[in-house]
């Protein structure tokens, strides 16, 4: 059997992956992160010092630090299994991968396990969240140069 | 927790948050005349609420824009800032269409309470003004 043939045959009998279906969980489960997210910006603006602007920062800080925790109890794991990207894609996947390669290599001790592998799945999420970072930044100094929308 | 335990959770909340009211408010505790800038921000339609406060040389504004002109809302609170200037040239004007400033000139306005209030005026601009 070669190459081609076997692609084919795979393709006929794995089972079709429920797309729509797929779609609208991540949408449900991301959509219920980022509500959840929206309150906590609305604490920081009612209880503190914080205006719209600047209470985006705490509440990165926050999401993540519940993510983390939740990673730690095992409870994200499982929003995982129901949203897929709807709970990778905010910034809560983000503290999941790191704490998740944490615990995975802690066995090999802490500086050469838990140090060296802590990023081993956010390093990429780093790499090009600088990078598109920068590439939003361009976009978006070019609309504003051409007066689409302020900064 | 059950799934009909966080769905329900869900709709107390969104019930709780859904009627935050949209009003136009205006206090004036100076003897220039506030109708000028009450018709100016109801003439705009992109604008649905508004705190205003008249205080000794300061004119302090909050306002909040409609959903989808938000992606423009410093731009017209700029706009709005510059119209209003132009009326009322003795005060010092800010606006700001930050939600944060639009509570708290509406706290201002509630509370009544002259004293202080000045001080309390130069903190909401300068916490308007951070950018981080």
């Amino acid at each position: 059997m070669d190459k081609e043939k076997y692609a084919k045959l795979e393709q006929k009998i794995s089972p079709k992956p429920p797309l729509l279906k797929n779609v609208i969980k991540a949408f449900l489960v991301g959509g219920t992160i980022c509500l959840i997210a929206q309150f906590i910006a609305l604490f920081y603006m009612t209880f503190f010092n914080f205006t719209e602007r600047t209470a985006s920062n705490p509440t990165v800080a926050t999401m993540i630090f519940i993510s983390m925790l939740l990673t730690g109890f095992g409870v994200y794991k499982k929003i995982g299994q129901v949203g897929g990207a709807g709970g990778a894609v905010p910034i809560t996947g983000f503290g999941n991968a790191v704490v998740s390669a944490a615990i995975e290599h802690k066995s090999e001790g802490f500086v050469l396990g838990v140090g060296s592998n802590i990023f081993k799945l956010a390093g990429s999420v780093i790499v090009f969240g600088v990078f598109s970072a920068f590439l939003v930044a361009l976009v978006k100094t070019i609309l504003v140069k051409m007066g689409v929308v302020s900064w | 927790m059950t799934i009909r335990q966080v769905i329900m959770m869900l709709c107390v909340l969104l019930l709780l948050t859904g009627c935050i009211p949209n009003e136009f408010k205006f206090e004036n505790h100076t003897d220039e005349d506030a109708s000028k800038a009450e018709e100016l921000l109801k003439k705009d339609n992109r604008v649905k609420g508004v705190a205003a406060l008249f205080h000794d040389d300061h004119l302090l504004i909050g306002i909040r824009v409609k959903t989808f002109s938000r992606f423009n809302k410093r731009e017209i609170a700029r706009e709005i800032e510059k119209k209003l200037k132009e009326e009322y040239p003795d005060l010092s004007v800010f606006v700001s269409a930050d939600s944060k400033i639009l509570t708290e000139t509406n706290k201002l306005i509630l509370k009544d309470d002259e004293k202080g209030l000045k001080k309390k005026i130069h903190q909401l601009i300068s916490l308007a003004e951070e950018e981080t």
